[in-house]
């Protein structure tokens, strides 16, 4: 308890809000363009923070990755852009509320949703961060092929009408994730001698064209300029932070901190696939499935307070073993070493307090972030009054500075345009783009891991059924296909009653 | 129900492509590691897997658009050929704007793009030809106006909060 | 050739603008390519490196990540610009493994080296619960039996090195490529390979936090960051090969650019400004200029060359 008293003296100072506000917003704007993300905003801030002393500076970057976190749902709900494979499911329910006029309503509950999914994760994470850790570490190929064959089921609750074409949809980002340098051999699949294919296609583009190109695509197709504006329809009067609504759905409010928190600390797997989880779990707990993909708030309440809970999850293996699970972690890493922080067992066990400094400056950012989005909330909302012409080309702008300037590579522009015109055609002929994005993340963990287990085992395939948490995960992915399968036989063939 | 030729033949699209896949595969060259699938083997069962499943739905497809046939009217037509005129109008645009990207440098292959993008899809969509000579000026001296106020904005942000270099 | 020609256009320049060339530099701020997204240990050095940077140069320096193939896009692109000291990359091992993998358009020729920064070894680590805790023992392993050993990256350095030492050692290690360093590391920790050849960066948290150990570093001497791991040397293998880090820039820089870029991390080396952080980064100061880093560089290529042997294509 002492210690917590010690690390409240350290956040408590003026100069360490002001770094940890500043952080949050600096996160939040960059969260909500597309392109950017939270690895980059802490990137950017890295070379500020080492002045600063130790609770301060990592603080800041902790407001980033929070505010970052919680902003990538503004552009899901308003243009149907995810800007991150996390918020790719915020668009599910989240888009279909705003054009509904409700987009107001849908970020207001995705604002209370992440504060609660953040503050949950950070008790979460100064509770229970060393043995969570250790249980990440039992991790292997055969538990993480095990997972992604998990995760692919997830394929069922995010197709369209045809659960064929769904499959279909993933199998071609599975085929696309096969693209670039073979993780284990090392030769080059269909790269054709293009550099920029030697580390394959790169998620970033693929998700803006997949997502965000086919939606302009579709607008511009769609468009008539003798239509009156829709923006009328807008209710801003409900843009607010919504607590008492998002307390109504608890249920997925619980089921989204609890992928967060459990699927988030796997190095490598967490990120993105988390909130997806959340989602699915969510869907086949609910009582009316059906609603979900249509604008349903619930679907929103879980997303969101997965995608916050999920950065306390991947906090945990960074700070207990110094394991980054993805890019944002990995340079917020960086910027605890240089501090001369070293992450391990000893940080939890350490009585300067500095540790305790650091969950309460995480807490903070939570709250930072809340009262920033909640500020901020009415003026987002705003972007749809800008007329249709005008709003098109800013999309399409944006969209190409945040693929351009991630990598600096105009051959991901291309990409981004070539994912574009495909994913018009998938959504046009009811495949779907976002079990193509789960295939281009699941897929390398499935091949990888799997291959990598084979080799790891010398050509032996029971450890991938004998291992326990791999036939777990086996297990219920192939009683939660059956129930697909079987719901999707009785929707079909209703039984006369 | 609108007939969409396109699409029995985006499911024909995808088993050409998943059989060229196949093959380009089969060319993907080996590397012995003891109990390692080969690099060909997931490739080759995801393209096979693909060309398999959209068997079905090229069938199913096929068959929808036979029965819908004559369904579609006249103006429909009209509004569809816009339509087709303004999703190729962006694709197009978006190409050279890629291309113009570096040579041209950011703030002019941008403002240029964003000007062209708005007065474009007017010209397109018909609007244009509709409006008077001074509306006409009105609206692209606005459109210019938001075109520069966009592009030097981003830079902006860009270049000097978030020292995201952009090409000049 | 290019060399001729960008050595008469200096010539020229220094006609005609006389003692002002040298001077002039730098005008406008200076673009730093890292060849990796952010967040690599290339990015971090380069950060961190950045403002001391500045203010030695008197300019400001935009850092752009141009990442993709590895490495191998951003520096073709810096190889590609021009030679006027505004355009420089952060470079690394890893640009000499990528030419040892044959996999690019470019060779170190290509490059002006400004100056290595820092280095860092290689180490062949395990959990500190294996039961092998010597090289020898888990030498002695691998010839009865085969030794799954993690390393981050196909074709990376890391893998490279992993590579030579199953050569020297004459051992049966069964090479795992993990995507990247965490996940070889979370793959030791957790016993799911026996060891790991990692740099000695990323292995620094595991390593003070005691849940492993390094049995062998490929320093030539012991290192005083890890005083008390014995070197490849001392357990007989003739092996030797270190990260490094450093500034390089297009072949052919002006004379001046390069003084002054020398002279600027020479201060900042001197001064002690870097130390600490280079220390808390797992890497330490080990600056090289001029003709020795030629030499030094040559040889990296040579070895890294001789090490890649058959996985190279």
């Amino acid at each position: 308890m002492s210690g917590y008293i010690d690390g409240l003296g350290m956040v408590l100072q003026w100069g360490t809000l002001l770094a940890i506000a500043g952080g949050t917003l600096l996160g939040i704007i960059m969260g909500s363009l597309p392109g950017l993300t939270s690895a980059m905003a802490i990137a950017l801030l890295l070379p500020v923070t080492f002045g600063m002393p130790p609770v301060a500076g990592i603080g800041m970057l902790l407001g980033a990755l929070c505010g970052a976190g919680a902003s990538g749902s503004i552009p899901a709900i308003l243009l149907n852009i995810p800007g991150t494979p996390s918020s790719v499911a915020t668009t599910f329910d989240g888009f279909p509320m705003a054009q509904k006029g409700e987009a107001g309503r849908a970020l207001g509950l995705a604002i209370v949703a992440s504060f609660f999914g953040g503050v949950a994760s950070m008790v979460i994470l100064s509770l229970l961060a060393p043995p969570i850790a250790e249980f990440a570490l039992r991790f292997g190929p055969a538990e993480y092929f095990s997972l992604s064959i998990f995760g692919l089921v997830i394929i069922a609750s995010v197709a369209g009408k045809s659960l064929l074409k769904g499959l279909i949809a993933g199998l071609i980002g599975f085929f696309i994730s096969t693209i670039g340098t073979d993780p284990i051999t090392g030769v080059g699949r269909f790269t054709f001698d293009e550099l920029s294919l030697l580390t394959g296609v790169n998620l970033l583009p693929a998700l803006i064209g997949l997502f965000a190109i086919s939606q302009v695509l579709k607008d511009a197709f769609e468009y008539d300029p003798y239509e009156r504006m829709k923006e009328s329809a807008h209710r801003i009067d409900n843009a607010r932070p919504l607590f008492v609504e998002t307390l109504k759905h608890w249920k997925a409010l619980l089921i989204g901190i609890a992928s967060g928190s459990v699927v988030g600390p796997i190095p490598g797997a967490g990120g993105s696939i988390a909130s997806l989880v959340a989602y699915d779990q969510t869907r086949r707990f609910s009582k009316t499935p059906e609603k979900f993909g249509k604008g349903y708030a619930p679907g929103v309440v879980s997303v969101e307070s997965a995608n916050n809970a999920l950065l306390g999850g991947a906090l945990i293996p960074t700070l207990a073993l110094g394991i980054p699970g993805e890019a944002a972690t990995a340079v917020l890493l960086g910027g605890l070493m240089i501090q001369g922080i070293t992450p391990g067992p000893l940080l939890f066990a350490d009585q300067s307090g500095t540790i305790y400094g650091i969950f309460l400056a995480y807490l903070v950012a939570n709250f930072f972030m809340l009262l920033i989005m909640c500020l901020g909330i009415k003026l987002f909302i705003r972007v749809l009054m800008v007329p249709r012409k005008q709003l098109l080309a800013a999309i399409l702008v944006f969209c190409f500075i945040g693929v351009y300037g991630v990598d600096g590579d105009v051959f991901n522009l291309y990409l981004m345009l070539g994912f574009g015109v495909l994913g018009y055609f998938l959504n046009r002929y009811d495949f779907g783009t976002a079990p193509v994005i789960l295939g281009l993340i699941l897929g390398p963990i499935a091949e990888s891991n799997l291959r990598r287990g084979l080799q790891s085992f010398e050509g032996d395939w029971t450890p991938f059924f004998t291992r326990p948490i791999s036939v777990t995960f086996l297990v219920i992915a192939a009683g939660l296909l059956a129930l697909t399968l079987w719901q999707n036989y009785r929707s079909k063939h209703p039984r006369a009653t | 129900m609108e007939r969409d030729i396109g699409k029995p033949l985006f499911n024909l699209f995808l088993m050409i492509t998943s059989a060229i896949a196949f093959v380009v595969a089969s060319g993907i060259p080996d590397f012995e590691i003891v109990g390692d699938l080969s690099p060909a083997f997931f490739p080759q069962l995801l393209s096979g897997l693909i060309f398999l499943l959209a068997l079905p739905c090229l069938v199913k497809d096929v068959n929808e658009w036979r029965m819908a046939a004559g369904a579609r009217s006249q103006s429909a037509g009209v509004s569809r050929k816009r339509s087709i005129a303004q999703w190729l109008f962006i694709i197009l645009l978006l190409i050279g704007y890629i291309v113009s990207f570096e040579p041209l440098g950011y703030i002019a292959s941008t403002a240029l793009f964003t000007f062209v993008c708005v007065v474009g899809l007017a010209f397109v969509s018909g609007v244009w030809a509709s409006l008077s000579a001074i509306e006409r000026g009105k609206s692209l001296i606005a459109t210019l106006v938001f075109a520069l106020l966009l592009t030097l904005g981003i830079f902006y942000v860009f270049t000097e909060l978030f020292n995201i270099p952009l090409p000049t | 050739m290019k060399n001729l020609l960008s050595t008469l256009t200096l010539a020229i320049g220094m006609v005609a603008g006389g003692q002002a060339l040298a001077n002039d530099y730098p005008n406008k701020s200076i673009e730093v390519i890292v060849p990796f997204s952010a967040g690599g240990g290339n990015d971090t050095f380069v950060r961190a490196l950045q403002p001391l940077l500045e203010e030695q140069l008197g300019e400001t320096l935009v850092i752009r990540n141009i990442a993709g193939g590895g490495g191998a896009v951003g520096l073709s692109r810096g190889v590609a610009s021009a030679a006027d000291g505004y355009t420089m990359m952060a470079a690394s091992t890893g640009m000499l493994s990528l030419e040892a993998m044959g996999n690019v358009p470019f060779t170190h020729e290509d490059f002006d080296f400004i100056a290595k920064v820092v280095e860092e070894p290689y180490l062949l680590a395990v959990s500190s619960e294996s039961p092998y805790q010597t090289v020898d023992s888990l030498i002695e392993a691998a010839s009865s039996g085969s030794v799954r050993v993690g390393v981050s990256g196909i074709g990376s350095s890391a893998h490279i090195t992993a590579n030579a030492i199953a050569n020297i050692t004459s051992s049966n290690f069964n090479l795992i490529p993990y995507p990247g360093g965490s996940e070889a590391i979370s793959a030791v920790m957790g016993g799911h390979v026996e060891a790991v050849v990692l740099g000695g960066a990323e292995l620094r948290s595991g390593l003070e936090a005691g849940r492993l150990n390094a049995l062998a570093t490929t320093y030539a001497e012991r290192s005083d960051n890890l005083p008390d791991v014995p070197t490849f040397q001392e357990s007989g293998y003739d092996l030797t090969i270190s990260v490094w880090r450093g500034l390089v820039g297009p072949q052919g820089l002006p004379d001046d650019v390069k003084e002054q870029w020398v002279a600027a991390i020479q201060q900042i080396v001197e001064d002690g400004s870097y130390e600490e952080t280079a220390n808390n980064l797992g890497t330490e100061l080990a600056p090289l200029y001029g003709d020795e880093l030629d030499v030094f560089i040559d040889e990296s290529a040579a070895i890294m060359l001789e090490a890649a042997g058959d996985l190279a294509k």
